[in-house]
């Protein structure tokens, strides 16, 4: 690797670092206008997170959603599916994990009653998913209106399933019956941790192989790059839609399942974390690419947990995170458009003489 | 106008001052680099008062960037304009309109939805509420040399390619341009209408308007032109006034301008081909209809015989059917009526994988928007059509080491100037792209290789390369379909000739039976 | 049951559809100014949220409902020059920005309402005068729900006349359509592509504005994070659905604002229906609306393409 293209592949890094540091310069000035000191606040949002053994298990806990919804996002969007329905494909699949897994506890083994619910919540997140993808290929529909849309009915569906024929009846609240401490999803040995997290990494280690090392992957890329080329090519292009789709989707349905079998053990009317606009602003701070996925994973893992406890201690509503990743996002935005000035002023400068 | 006593004094034109009188715009000492070229090199260019005035130099030559530059669409990097005498600041398009200099872009400027009249106003200056009428019976008025026979209110998107060009002059000439920008307005038109055109041009001439005509074809420029300034390769090589051009048919004349354009590249032999012995078709099409994009009939009930080694030209103004044809036979674009049989077998509507299994190969007109992926590498680009197969794919996992010999291989045989295999294809220029796609498409070793104006916008020295390439395939025993709007090429090239026109085949000819008056009238669907 | 409540049902129905619908057209009468120039705004919903809440906020601290809907026109207005900077200047993808503005927009109002107000709920004093237009609020039924309304939404129903003119009649509207089917053409001809770029999207963050003010402080007197629950997405399938007409815009727009209604009115009648399917109505109701009649439509040529000049 020589010195320009270790620089090139050194500039989104640096970018992505610049990009956070503008977004949370603009969220202290946002502070200070409203009268809060922007240091303190800071120092509690990273402190906790950081500071404490249990802030960093915390953060890897809740880091294994944002890993498996990532893995998923990233398959679509490297296709250029813009699949803005995460958030209804995850409850979905975390209400069918949530139907499933106390049925099945008990009545089972662990290891493959953790299995099927895993595969209920998959199956449920492709059963939304595969909505939007046919009526793409099918009808044409754009999928950023219909996947949005789904979103929406999928809050009110599961409402209602927990509310009436899924609801626990032992209890009041709209929720499926709880599965067991026992039968939730184990620690990794040694930490606290579930290993959910080993699931978001192996997730996001078989996108990053997908995308490298399989004709599929190279299809979805091409897909991603330009729709007519790969009809051009002769690849399948309905076929390679719906499955990125699909396979997004069941990612977001195997992330409910994790929140479901490993930290709230049923699911809940009315309970929408949204990962999904999360997992599309981290993805695309990490530059589509998989393995960098991983540490902006951690990052807004911290960032969703010290928002709740700014939120507690230091009176910053948790809307204050909202605010830094669309700022990001936006920043975001900007910075592709600095890289790209920058690199054409570097190629006016290179002299040539071929012309045509 | 304004005073001319500035132009006098700051005139570098070398014929003498009684001729600045009429000097209306100079270009001094233009430059404009882009990433990887130098489009223009310290150019001077002048125009006078009614003259037409051919720049001509084959593509690549920069001929554009310099137009592009006297209409605001490019700004240069060094050089400056003087117009009336005035050093003039260019920096929009509507800069230029205000100085009086109107463009007729080779990619017309017209805005499909709009009807003429809307087209026709689109930018001039005008109250709140448009006035269409007003505006109608001005245009009127003016219309005298010019034959629209379609009402104002037609959407310009059915007009026919000749008539949408007379629109855009119309809308520079409705806004009082002094001078007129044409850029290869005749690559577009069949020999009827290039005619047709010429004719508009001297008479806007005649009412003084000044005309700056951009061409690569020396035939044109000699035909109407009073002077011609020759580029190559970004620098301004010669300029030839109506005292050197007064010996039109001097044949010197004419060695001594290609000379200059071309720096003095040996002339191409066009050997003759063996006649194609008599042999079932290899490729078969019986009353082929399919539709176009918009739903249109593109393609109606075409038949098509083709022999092993033969090389079939397609002649026809754009858009007359060409590109869905092509698309059928690649597999592309479904068939609604009709069977495509390949050596007996049929394999109508089979999908573009299935037909480059069978040995069907197409290469687009469109090499950066769908033949290609820019962004990928040229290794990744070379093998887009080949990977699901061995070796590049085993068991679904690709195998990036046959990638890359495929393609080191590939850029060594078509002598493409690229880096390396991991370049990125959007780098390299238009000629090494070309050559690329036509390297992964000849590696599939096809039956019948459909190529779409495979030529379009090459310099000269790819353009024999590409010829060649074809011409050596053909000999291997592939049957070639060259869809082209260049005449000379497909004259130069094909066994036989068919012409296109309204999706239908009108004719087709055996080469020696081809000639240019006959084809180009069947070109705008004239039979004779 | 007598047939005087159920005319006055029928009315309250026909009343509330209407005010419903009111937010849904003029964002989508916003968005079609736009997505003609050639913008795709995916970030209405955050744009509405923003009018919303600076309505309210106007509205609440000057207790006047007129000075809270110039407010919310005016944070549109800015998303708008924003969007237009990032968008026509920089270059940036339209749809990545849109779900950005639509994250800020939310988490910017949630975070700002709950710094204010903590976990209180103001609501509004204020209302809008109701005008009966004379004869016609007579008529049964329909008179009192289409003729005795708020001043606004007449003017919205003007917007709908204006919108159309302007857009097919002056020139304005032809630059902005030529702009957004062929920059290049607009621009050698010499329209400022840019200014009218930026216009478009200004108008477009203005009525998007203007939408979520009318919600907070015509239509409910208060103010809830997230409080649009989608309305901004709806509306920009509404242009679609609509094609860039707005006369078709307004008979969409009325179509899923009677949706949204319904929910209210079939509760009030009592009908057993869980509240979750008749909340579920529009959002499913728009899918198959789009399915029914949208599918492959022609989209203006330069949507959501950047312009640069020289470059193509």
């Amino acid at each position: 690797m020589n010195r320009r293209s270790f620089v090139s592949a050194i500039t989104p890094v640096i970018s992505s670092g610049l990009v956070i540091a503008a977004a949370f310069l603009v969220g202290a000035i946002l502070l200070s206008l409203l009268g809060k000191n922007p240091l303190q606040a800071y120092h509690v949002l990273i402190s906790r997170g950081l500071g404490s053994s249990f802030g960093v298990s915390e953060t890897l806990i809740k880091m294994a959603p944002l890993l498996i919804v990532s893995a998923g996002l990233l398959i679509a969007l490297k296709a250029s599916v813009w699949n803005i329905g995460v958030d209804g494909q995850f409850l979905v699949g975390a209400c069918l994990a949530g139907v499933v897994a106390p049925k099945l506890a008990g009545a089972i083994p662990l290891v493959p009653m953790l299995f099927i619910s895993a595969l209920a919540g998959v199956l449920g997140g492709m059963l939304w998913g595969v909505i939007p993808a046919l009526l793409k290929v099918r009808y044409g529909l754009n999928e950023i209106i219909t996947t949005i849309m789904m979103n929406y009915v999928a809050v009110y569906l599961t409402s209602w399933l927990v509310k009436g024929p899924f609801k626990d009846p032992q209890v009041v609240p709209p929720q499926t019956a709880v599965v067991p401490e026992a039968f939730r999803l184990p620690p990794i040995p040694f930490t606290p941790v579930h290993i959910g997290l080993l699931v978001g990494l192996i997730a996001v280690l078989v996108v990053y192989l997908l995308f490298r090392n399989t004709t599929f992957g190279f299809k979805l890329w091409v897909l991603g790059q330009n729709p007519r080329t790969a009809i051009h090519a002769g690849m399948r292009v309905s076929r390679l839609t719906v499955l990125a789709l699909l396979l997004s989707a069941g990612f977001a349905g195997l992330a409910g399942a994790n929140d479901v079998l490993g930290v709230k053990g049923m699911f809940q009317g009315e309970w929408n974390p949204g990962y999904g606009l999360t997992g599309f602003a981290l993805v695309f701070l990490a530059r589509l690419d998989s393995l960098w996925v991983v540490p902006f994973a951690y990052f807004f893992s911290f960032l969703l947990l010290g928002g709740e406890i700014m939120a507690r201690s230091a009176n910053i509503p948790v809307y204050f995170v909202d605010v830094l990743e669309g700022l990001m996002l936006v920043f975001f935005a900007v910075g592709v458009y600095l890289e790209r000035t920058l690199a054409e002023r570097d190629r006016r400068r290179v002299p040539a003489t071929q012309g045509g | 106008m304004t005073s001319r006593a500035g132009i006098d004094s700051s005139t570098t034109d070398k014929a003498g001052s009684q001729d600045s009188q009429n000097v209306l715009v100079e270009m001094r000492g233009i430059t404009k680099r882009f990433p990887g070229v130098v489009a223009n090199d310290g150019i001077t260019l002048t125009i006078r008062r009614g003259e037409i005035h051919a720049v001509l130099g084959e593509n690549g030559a920069g001929k554009t960037t310099l137009m592009n530059i006297l209409s605001g669409m490019v700004c240069p990097d060094e050089g400056t304009i003087v117009i009336r005498g005035q050093e003039a600041n260019i920096e929009s398009p509507q800069d230029a309109l205000r100085h009086r200099i109107g463009t007729v872009y080779q990619h017309f400027t017209l805005v499909p939805n709009l009807s003429i009249i809307e087209n026709v106003v689109l930018g001039t200056p005008s109250r709140f509420v448009l006035a269409l009428n007003q505006a109608e019976q001005r245009l009127r008025e003016m219309l005298g040399g010019f034959e629209l026979t379609v009402p104002l209110q037609t959407q310009v998107r059915h007009l026919s390619i000749g008539q949408q060009q007379r629109v855009e002059i119309l809308k520079v000439v409705f806004r009082g341009s002094e001078v007129l920008l044409l850029d290869e307005p005749t690559s577009v038109l069949t020999p009827v209408e290039v005619k047709e055109l010429f004719g508009i041009l001297l008479g806007l001439k005649a009412q003084g308007v000044s005309l700056v005509l951009i061409t690569h074809k020396l035939e044109e420029a000699l035909e109407v032109s009073d002077r011609i300034t020759i580029l190559r390769q970004g620098k301004n090589v010669g300029e030839l006034g109506p005292a050197a051009l007064a010996g039109k048919d001097d044949v010197e004349l004419k060695q001594r301008i290609v000379d200059l354009m071309f720096g003095g590249l040996p002339p191409q032999e066009n050997g003759g081909r063996a006649k194609i012995a008599a042999a079932p078709a290899v490729l078969s099409l019986r009353d082929i209809t399919a539709l176009g994009d918009r739903g249109t009939l593109a393609v109606q009930e075409m038949s098509l015989e083709l022999r092993a080694s033969e090389i079939f030209g397609i002649a026809g103004v754009d858009g007359n059917g060409q590109k869905e044809l092509a698309e059928v036979i690649a597999g592309q674009r479904l068939a609604v009526k009709g069977r495509v049989t390949l050596d007996g077998v049929e394999i109508t509507n089979c999908g573009t994988s299935a037909a480059v299994k069978a040995g069907i190969v197409y290469v687009s007109d469109d090499r950066l928007g769908e033949a290609s992926v820019p962004a990928g590498s040229v290794a990744d680009n070379l093998v887009l059509k080949a990977i699901d197969r061995a070796p590049f794919s085993k068991r679904a996992m690709l195998n990036w080491s046959a990638i890359q010999a495929n393609a080191l291989r590939l850029i060594h045989e078509f002598e493409v100037k690229a880096p390396g295999p991991w370049t990125r294809l959007s780098t390299l220029s238009g000629g090494n792209i070309q050559k690329l796609l036509l390297a992964r498409e000849l590696a599939l070793q096809p039956k019948v290789l459909v190529c779409n104006k495979p030529t379009h916008g090459l310099d000269l020295k790819t353009v024999r390369f590409v010829l060649q390439t074809l011409r050596a395939q053909a000999d291997k025993g592939t049957v070639i379909v060259l869809i082209s709007s260049e005449l000379d090429e497909i004259l130069a090239l094909s066994d036989r000739i068919g012409v296109m026109y309204n999706g239908r085949l009108l004719a087709t000819f055996e080469r020696d039976e081809a000639d240019l008056e006959t084809i180009g009238h069947l070109m705008l669907g004239v039979r004779i | 049951m007598s047939a005087v409540p159920l005319e006055g049902f029928t009315t309250a129905l026909l009343s509330a559809a209407l005010i419903a619908a009111v937010p849904l057209l003029l964002a989508a009468l916003g968005e079609t100014f736009a997505e003609q120039a050639g913008l795709l705004n995916l970030g209405l919903e955050g744009m509405m949220l923003t009018g919303a809440f600076a309505g309210f906020f106007v509205a609440l601290n000057t207790n006047s409902a007129y000075a809270g809907l110039a407010a919310g026109l005016g944070a549109g207005v800015l998303w708008g020059l924003l969007f237009g900077f990032l968008a026509i200047s920089l270059r940036v993808d339209q749809v990545i920005l849109g779900l950005a503005i639509t994250i800020l927009g939310a988490g910017l109002t949630g975070f700002l309402f709950r710094s204010l107000y903590g976990a209180r709920f103001p609501t509004l004093d204020v209302s809008l005068p109701k005008v009966a237009i004379p004869l016609l609020a007579e008529v049964p039924i329909v008179g009192p729900a289409l003729f005795r309304q708020q001043v606004v939404v007449y003017l919205t129903w003007a917007l709908v006349v204006v919108s159309s003119f302007v857009l097919s009649r002056t020139r304005f509207g032809l630059e902005l359509r030529a702009v957004g089917e062929h920059p290049f053409a607009a621009d050698a001809a010499g329209v400022k592509v840019f200014r009218i770029r930026y216009l478009a999207i200004a108008i477009g963050g203005a009525m998007a504005g203007l939408a979520g003010a009318f919600l907070s402080v015509a239509d409910l007197n208060f103010f809830v994070p997230g409080m649009t629950v989608g309305q901004g997405f709806i509306a920009i399938a509404i242009t679609m659905l609509g094609k860039w007409k707005p006369g078709r815009v307004f008979v969409g727009a009325l179509l899923f604002g009677s949706l949204r209604s319904l929910a209210t009115g079939l509760q009030v009648v009592g009908v057993a229906v869980q509240p979750e399917f008749i909340l579920m109505l529009p959002y499913l109701g728009l899918i198959v609306a789009l399915v029914l009649l949208a599918g492959r439509t022609a989209l203006p040529g330069a949507l959501a393409i950047p312009y640069e000049r020289g470059r193509r």
